[in-house]
């Protein structure tokens, strides 16, 4: 099957898909993977797919209720109440 | 990148009157452990959050966060203020999970940032189809994550998971913005390869 566009606009247009979501194509890069895109299913696909990445990834984020252990000045404490130059190895 | 003294440590002890970051980075270079503490225990949850996340793992998490406090109190005194005091401690949190990475490479274990290893909660307002195929693709996102080599897994989660910008980011994981760009598009890449187009529209992110 044929792809839209010049030759190699298939490849270079899945391999930039990240740049551009975010927004990071100059103007004619830009054009030249959303005219590709439009008649190319993959490639239509492959930016709602890189956009739903995105998003899920970013779900990962935010509050999550996790506390850091109480032990964790432990080795600062071991360590001693001097001055921190005097701690160096 | 605001200055260190923008930032206002949380100190309930003082009624109020929280310290500045500034102030309590002096008294900690000059030796107060206290004020140490106080500075560094504001970012300890988020900084322990980022280790389970590149670590996977919960006791090496701890064991990391304890290394990463002494390295920062022992080095306190060679921080500058060049960047923010948490974008300094970030890097130190980075770069020792890393080298804990690269010790255990030859025995790969599993690493996720999902709901399954670190127990978090899934939405209670879902319908419970769409939180089974919420896990699902968490479960794969957290696997795909996992199998990302230390340095591609480092840029997509301090950018995407934990939202820094890119300059924050990069500066965290040492190295120039356009090679931290390149990371984290490699690494969206991979895993989108792993978990595929399909699964990803359909979650209708």
């Amino acid at each position: 099957m044929g792809m839209p566009g010049r030759a190699g606009d298939h490849r270079w247009s899945q391999r930039h898909l990240s740049h551009y979501i975010e927004g990071e194509l100059r103007p004619r890069a830009r054009r030249r993977l959303e005219r590709h895109a439009r008649g190319c299913v993959d490639c239509g696909r492959g930016i709602r797919a890189m956009r739903a990445l995105v998003y899920a990834v970013q779900g990962e984020g935010g509050p999550t209720g996790v506390r850091a252990p109480a032990t964790i000045f432990d080795r600062v404490r071991l360590a001693g109440g001097g001055s921190p130059e005097s701690q160096h190895a | 990148m605001p200055p260190p003294g923008r930032r206002r440590a949380p100190d309930p002890a003082d009624g109020g009157a929280a310290e500045t970051e500034a102030s309590l980075l002096a008294r900690a270079q000059a030796g107060d452990v206290g004020a140490f503490e106080l500075l560094s225990g504001a970012y300890a949850d988020r900084l322990f959050m980022l280790l389970l996340r590149l670590l996977g793992d919960r006791a090496e998490a701890e064991d990391v966060a304890q290394e990463v406090m002494l390295r920062a109190w022992r080095g306190i005194t060679r921080f500058r203020g060049q960047s923010s005091y948490f974008t300094w401690l970030y890097r130190i949190a980075v770069n020792e999970a890393n080298r804990t990475l690269e010790r255990r490479a030859r025995h790969p274990a599993g690493v996720s940032i999902g709901a399954r290893e670190l127990d978090l909660p899934t939405s209670p307002a879902e319908d419970p189809s769409r939180q089974a195929e919420n896990r699902e693709l968490r479960r794969a996102l957290g696997e795909a994550l996992a199998g990302l080599p230390p340095a591609l897994r480092t840029a997509i989660v301090l950018r995407d998971v934990e939202g820094l910008s890119t300059q924050e980011a990069a500066e965290i994981a040492g190295i120039g913005q356009a090679a931290f760009k390149s990371r984290l598009h490699q690494a969206r890449l991979r895993v989108r390869a792993v978990i595929g187009d399909e699964a990803l529209v359909a979650s209708g992110g």
